[in-house]
């Protein structure tokens, strides 16, 4: 009897842990997390994963104003999902904060590691770690109306290249009359002027930022010219009245009235104005600086893993079938979203709209911040970076908006 | 003697004994509402104090750092501009809704033909979310697609369209007229049910000692309403007050920062700069602030009257 008894545990410890290592080799279930932006593709992108993967993702999507909240709150609580896909410019946050897990090594077995998005890897450093990939790529660029430009006697298929060619363009079309203006751009709009208006800086040499993000470089010639090219066009009537107070929400809209010459955009308007607008015909060229040369505001997500994960190993699989060809070909580049490696630009789907491998190059070269208090410079309605728009703009006194411009950024940046 | 204070104690223990019965009945049946109360408001609020004593950022740690926050407050300029200009909101946009329904709720009491439909109208936009008719209002004052520069430019008010969005007092006044036109219909609501509760013998006294409209509308109906307007006054002040979704919508608190509201301040400090646990200081002080305006404007509108 005894014999028996002993002999029925042990045969339930082997039991038990068959089981345990029937789990350990068992699929395991990530979670995901994401802002509701591009959230139609990101589902067919995870179904796609889960059709033909045994670990499984669980997707999420959450209100993109209550993304970060959500995130700090759960990774306070050690609750955070596995995979976590966020805007770039909050990647250093995340990871100074500790929320994030260092994949430097991951991303050295990627034989593609080089080719990744420069500025989507370089916003995923922090502290000689890096802990973040690119996940979406979106890049400013300058979209104009080929119509206006031909209307306006101005060949649509040599863009300008310089802020005076801008300009020309500009009043060019704005004497076309009939409520049609040269130019637009939103404003009131903290965010919207990051992207489309920090590159005609950084094209021209200049920064409002150093390399390292610590201090203000406001008050320098080429933000001075920048200002002095809006208010120059703001004055002279180019722009429509009501860009003044635009928060954002005619940002794109504008350009879709078929009335606005140029305006600063991303790859987005790309397939909205070939869905929704079939009558504009327009062109897509690179944000120049004042006297030439180019730039970007190179934005998107970045794709890292939280601190919380028990998975991380899992959780890169899945990060680095997304990078893998097939799926920046046939899932990405063939549903017009920008391909996230550098060799992947020039493809069979770009190839038959040069508008997309035009951004894509944008993309590439471009910039993006690197700060901690991204948030509180550039997003913030009521903070330096708008305040220095507005007064120099529309105000007139640029002299002014650098000054509380280069003293506000250093106050926030603990100067 | 001792038999019948016996008797009486006894009697007293009952009664006692009984009311402790019906006591914890009445407990028993406000439970659900006090537990409401308890889990959505005093442990929030609980928790709100706590984190307003520490160095709170939404990512990462936070520590405790006892009154910094409240010490930084006081030499918080936006904040107190905020205030003020939270104040001043309150007392333009309260006389406005307070006269428009009083005059709306007069007009619909009368015993009119249709008079139903008019009350439906009246009411509809307070069923629409303070966010979406915000942006209805951006539309609809829109320099170039808006319908209310169209109809001032062809009515010859003015010469050209009015950006109304970017000048600090066309702002504000822009912001009144779509939170009185949100608005109205509810405190219009208030004080019809008030002025259908005043009993009509009390007029037709009045009209039999030769009281006319105006005499039975200042002596009669005023002073019975006062209550309600004691209501509707604390709930218009307070959602004034508390006014954030046009703020943010409408204008994001410019232009140059010239409508920023104390809520849209402490969410800014909370949210765009992740600052939580002074957003949560923010919050108490205005917390405490509200209390005060209410017990105020209670005391001056103590109502002994009853009918």
């Amino acid at each position: 009897m005894k014999k028996g008894a002993l002999l029925f545990v042990v045969l339930l410890m082997l039991v038990a842990s068959g089981v345990s290592v029937m789990t350990a080799q068992d699929a395991v279930t990530l979670q995901m997390w994401s802002r509701d932006s591009n959230q139609d593709f990101l589902r067919e992108l995870v179904d796609m994963w889960n059709a033909d993967h045994p670990n499984q993702i669980e997707l999420t999507i959450i209100p993109a104003a209550d993304f970060v909240t959500r995130v700090g709150v759960a990774s306070a609580g050690g609750e955070a999902p596995d995979l976590l896909p966020i805007d770039l410019i909050y990647v250093p946050q995340f990871a100074q904060a500790g929320n994030l897990v260092e994949i430097g090594a991951f991303i050295d077995a990627l034989p593609y590691a080089d080719q990744l998005s420069a500025s989507h890897v370089h916003l995923g450093e922090y502290d000689g770690g890096r802990y973040a990939v690119p996940f979406a790529a979106e890049g400013s660029v300058l979209l104009y109306n080929k119509g206006l430009f031909e209307a306006a006697g101005l060949d649509p298929e040599a863009p300008p290249t310089t802020w005076e060619g801008i300009y020309e363009a500009a009043k060019a079309i704005t004497a076309l009359g009939d409520d049609n203006y040269g130019f637009y751009f939103s404003g009131a709009c903290a965010g919207c002027n990051a992207f489309t208006f920090l590159p005609l800086i950084w094209a021209s040499g200049g920064d409002v930022l150093t390399e390292d993000g610590l201090s203000a470089t406001v008050d320098t010639p080429e933000v001075r010219a920048a200002l002095e090219f809006y208010k120059r066009m703001w004055d002279e009537g180019l722009i429509p009245p009501s860009a003044q107070a635009d928060t954002g929400t005619d940002f794109f809209g504008a350009f879709t009235t078929g009335k606005i010459g140029m305006v600063g955009s991303g790859a987005f308007s790309i397939a909205i104005l070939k869905n929704d607008h079939p009558d504009i015909d327009f062109g897509l060229t690179f944000l120049p600086g004042q006297e030439g040369g180019i730039s970007s505001f190179a934005g998107g997500d970045s794709i890292a893993i939280t601190s919380s994960s028990q998975h991380a190993a899992e959780a890169f699989e899945f990060i680095s079938w997304v990078l893998s060809d097939e799926i920046q070909l046939q899932m990405f580049a063939a549903r017009g979203q920008l391909p996230l490696r550098a060799d992947l630009v020039d493809n069979e789907f770009s190839r038959e709209d040069p508008r997309l491998i035009t951004n894509a190059e944008a993309m590439n070269l471009g910039k993006t911040p690197y700060s901690f208090v991204y948030n509180q410079l550039f997003n913030d309605a009521n903070g330096p970076w708008l305040a220095m728009i507005q007064t120099a703009i529309f105000q007139g006194d640029v002299d002014g908006a650098i000054a509380n411009g280069q003293a506000g950024f250093a106050a926030i940046l603990g100067e | 003697m001792s038999t019948v204070n016996l008797q009486i104690s006894e009697r007293r223990a009952q009664r006692a004994g009984g009311s402790i019965g019906r006591r914890s009945a009445g407990l028993f049946f406000v439970l659900p509402a006090v537990s409401f109360t308890v889990v959505f408001f005093i442990l929030p609020l609980i928790f709100t104090v706590y984190m307003s004593l520490h160095d709170w950022p939404l990512l990462g740690d936070h520590k405790f750092i006892g009154l910094d926050n409240y010490s930084a407050l006081l030499s918080d300029r936006q904040f107190w501009n905020s205030l003020w200009f939270t104040t001043r909101y309150t007392l333009l946009i309260t006389p406005v809704i307070f006269i428009l329904a009083f005059v709306l709720a007069l007009l619909v009491s009368l015993p009119l033909p249709g008079v139903g439909i008019y009350r439906t109208v009246y009411f509809l936009p307070v069923v629409i979310g303070l966010g979406s008719s915000s942006l209805l209002w951006v539309w609809l004052l829109h320099d170039r697609v808006g319908v209310i520069n169209a109809i001032l430019t062809g009515l010859g008010v003015m010469d050209r369209p009015i950006i109304w969005l970017a000048d600090s007092s066309y702002a504000m006044t822009a912001i009144i007229m779509s939170v009185v036109w949100k608005t109205v219909g509810f405190t219009m609501i208030l004080l019809m049910t008030g002025m259908q509760a005043i009993p009509a013998e009390l007029y037709e006294a009045a009209k039999v000692d030769g009281a006319n409209y105006w005499a039975r509308l200042r002596y009669i109906m005023m002073p019975l309403l006062r209550r309600t307007f004691a209501l509707a006054l604390i709930l218009s002040v307070i959602g004034s007050y508390l006014g954030f979704d046009q703020f943010f919508i409408m204008t994001a608190g410019g232009p140059q920062n010239s409508t920023i509201s104390v809520v849209y301040w402490i969410y800014k400090n909370s949210f765009t700069n992740f600052k939580l646990g002074y957003g949560a200081s923010l919050s108490i002080v205005l917390l405490v602030i509200l209390v005060i305006l209410s017990v105020i404007q209670l005391r001056l509108l103590r109502d002994e009257t009853s009918y």
